[in-house]
């Protein structure tokens, strides 16, 4: 059943690039790269249960090697531009087995630490040491044509990416089907349990950080070979945390999560990145309330829909979907204005003109002029959160009533599945 | 010789500052286990705060001020988000309280903007302590390492002369038991979590008037935090003073050195060969000062995991 869905995926992917406009596909191309970089972060937090916090150190790390090949070897040699990737995969490998044997030394909490400082350390050298990174301007190159092709056109650089990015999904599936994966698994599950099969505990840690750190420094040498240029602000702590959200706001429960909340992520953020200067905010808080009401994220939200399709039925399920939707809409077209309004009222040139007149200017959004100091411009927020609260309630209220004894099943269920990803680490930060 | 002295202050006082901070996170993680990735946010709110009240209450005033609302603040996030996620352990709260953080600062950037705000210590306080040599030292800064001392010592004195202490202590150790004998522990653990913020948020009023303001002061001080704790030990209190004032002292008197590894390797002749090679060896240890707390992490990781005073890993 998942085979045709999947091939359905690929098809549609590679037929990309003749149904979108070239801006498009290049933010297609972003989010192919951070649908990987996410999908190498679920290697170790997800299926390890090690949380980093500084993964774009490997990324940038990936980034920086393949930008000094691409200018080192011209494109010509064993490693033509379509090859490059491979730079990138080494390097981050090799870092990532340097950071990752620090790293996991420690468990739990403090090993998120140490990724984040690590992290911030290349963050902190890297502007100084100028001859490897190029100082403020970054390191730029350029692809060198191979194999036929001239990678002029955003539609070859595409493929390249969509290739690698394929290529690079398959062998983390296949690694979460071999033995290996499986002790990864184990990792996070049962730590102790592993400890006393004899297994090498310290090892298996290096092998998913090393993976992980190989699979991000790939991310990191497509986002160049796209770019066609590298600057220090990969490093940034930014970078880190937004693998996290995408990755989590996806969900780490099940194989695609991550990809699919990274590429909705990218392309949100490319869609609204013009009309909004808080994006960032909405991503932020869009974590805290998957983090808060659905652990599973968005792809353990369809999950369980899907359960509950198939347990009550389409008919029954269909209305009580609805005025999910319906209330998250209010609610979100109310936080939406809200914050939007807010962040004009307190943005700079809106203070610098309030001064210079009389009665503070009304402001424009959404087509309309609003009056700042009306009390009917913050009621239309508040109304749309207040009828978002009261249709989520009802829903709610509908919610239970659907079957009250299958519902708490349903609960048991998702809590017990819920709470898999963290056994592992609430046992070692105690310990 | 009047910079080793100045140096040795400065980073003493960046040092005391440093545990104010991670006092507060040392506590909250002794007690729950949950690390709390946005205490370094209550650290920033607290200076923000500040910062506003400052124009309508005065300095003093602000100050207070911004310490009892961070506190309130944390006790919220405590109450209403911690809380909500217990159940699912240790790692949801840990990424809770990151998506916290995160929001936090955009908030921040929303409200002030994304760029250093004009917060200054006034005027009456801007004077000098004293004159060594030719300069003159702040007496501000040594306000601030007052601040902490006289933080540090109350703390102290609550947690191990106090009832109030006693309950605390014990609830770190056996929750439920305390429980049991009827102590409100979900209280405790809000109050501890509040006085932790609260902690965080008064350093950040104090240290927000000298150093800057700016929306990017909680990741660098909370990365800097997170260093002192794996430094010092997790859940120590001795071990986290110890991280400060090493990291600290570390930091402000690597800044003052305008040397470079060749400069080290030109006693024994080999200034041409390193810099020949360039990169790292050439580079003077004062732009290097950033990044020397990090390596001593790795350093103490690699010889004592659990950190100077902590327990066994």
């Amino acid at each position: 059943m998942r085979t045709p869905l999947i091939l359905t995926g690929v098809a549609l992917l590679a037929a990309l690039p003749l149904l979108v406009s070239a801006g498009l596909l290049n933010a297609s191309i972003q989010m192919l790269i951070a649908a990987l970089f996410a999908c190498a972060y679920s290697l170790l937090a997800g299926r390890a249960g090690m949380l980093s916090f500084g993964h774009a150190a490997y990324f940038g790390v990936g980034a920086f090697a393949t930008v000094h090949a691409m200018n080192a070897l011209g494109g010509s040699g064993l490693l033509p531009t379509p090859l490059m990737p491979l730079v990138g995969a080494v390097a981050g490998l090799g870092f990532g087995l340097v950071a990752g044997w620090f790293a996991t030394k420690r468990s739990g909490t403090v090993f998120a630490m140490i990724t984040l400082a690590i992290a911030e350390l290349l963050h902190a050298l890297a502007p100084q040491l100028k001859g490897w990174f190029g100082g403020e301007s970054g390191v730029s190159s350029m692809r060198m044509p191979a194999w036929g092709f001239d990678f002029g056109s955003t539609t070859q650089v595409y493929y390249l990416s969509l290739a690698w990015v394929l290529i690079s999904l398959a062998a983390l599936y296949f690694h979460s089907r071999t033995p290996l994966g499986r002790l990864t698994l184990a990792l996070r599950e049962n730590p102790h349990r592993l400890r006393f099969l004899g297994y090498d505990m310290h090892g298996l840690g290096v092998s998913a950080f090393a993976l992980s750190a190989m699979f991000s420094g790939i991310a990191g040498a497509l986002q160049v070979i796209s770019n066609e240029s590298a600057n220090y602000a990969v490093f940034d702590a930014g970078v880190s945390a937004s693998v996290v959200l995408n990755c989590f706001i996806g969900g780490v429960g099940s194989f695609l999560g991550p990809a699919l909340g990274a590429a909705l992520m990218t392309f949100f953020g490319y869609s609204v990145s013009d009309r909004t200067q808080v994006w960032l905010l909405y991503q932020g808080m869009l974590f805290v309330l998957v983090m808060m009401y659905m652990p599973d994220g968005l792809t353990g939200l369809v999950r369980a829909t899907a359960s509950m399709v198939r347990r009550h039925g389409f008919a029954r399920v269909l209305p009580l979907a609805l005025l999910w939707v319906a209330a998250a809409a209010l609610v979100a077209a109310g936080v939406v204005f809200g914050v939007e309004m807010l962040q004009r009222l307190f943005s700079q040139d809106y203070r610098a003109l309030a001064r210079l007149t009389a009665s503070p200017p009304p402001i424009a959004l959404f087509g309309r002029n609003w009056a700042t100091s009306a009390l009917s411009t913050w009621l239309v927020p508040a109304g749309l959160l207040a009828a978002g609260g009261l249709l989520g309630w009802g829903a709610a209220r509908r919610f239970g009533a659907l079957s009250p004894a299958s519902v708490t099943d349903d609960e048991k269920d998702a809590s017990s599945r819920e709470s898999t990803p963290v056994l592992g680490l609430s046992e070692q930060v105690r310990a | 010789m009047d910079w080793i002295a100045f140096s040795l202050l400065n980073g003493i006082i960046y040092g005391l500052l440093l545990f104010m901070v991670s006092a507060g996170l040392t506590l909250i993680f002794g007690m729950m286990g949950v690390l709390n990735f946005a205490h370094a946010s209550f650290y920033m709110l607290g200076a923000y705060f500040a910062y506003t009240l400052q124009g309508s209450v005065g300095f003093v005033p602000a100050i207070v001020g911004a310490t009892l609302l961070a506190g309130l603040v944390g006790a919220g996030v405590e109450r209403w988000f911690l809380r909500r996620v217990h159940r699912y352990g240790h790692a949801h709260e840990l990424l809770l309280t990151f998506g916290l953080s995160f929001v936090i600062a955009e908030l921040i950037k929303l409200f002030f903007g994304n760029y250093p705000v004009d917060y200054r210590i006034p005027r009456s306080l801007d004077v000098a302590a004293f004159v060594l040599g030719q300069q003159q030292y702040p007496a501000y800064r040594l306000l601030m390492g007052a601040v902490a001392l006289a933080m540090f010592a109350a703390i102290y004195l609550l947690l191990t002369r106090t009832r109030v202490g006693i309950v605390v202590r014990s609830a770190i150790y056996k929750p439920r038991m305390v429980e049991a004998l009827g102590h409100n522990v979900q209280l405790v653990f809000m109050g501890v979590f509040g006085v932790g913020a609260a902690l965080a948020g008064l350093a950040g009023a104090i240290a927000g008037a000298f150093y800057t303001t700016s929306p990017n002061m909680a990741l660098e001080v909370g990365v800097m935090v997170f260093v002192v704790v794996v430094v010092g030990g997790l859940g120590s209190l001795g071990g986290a003073m110890l991280a400060s004032l090493l990291i600290g002292v570390l930091t402000s008197v690597a800044v003052g050195i305008d040397r470079s590894a060749a400069d080290v390797l030109a006693f024994v002749g080999a200034r041409d060969w390193a810099e020949s090679v360039g990169g790292l060896l050439t580079l003077k240890l004062s732009s290097l000062a950033a990044t020397l707390p990090f390596a001593l992490m790795l350093l103490i990781l690699l010889l004592r995991p659990s950190g100077l005073m902590g327990d066994k890993d």
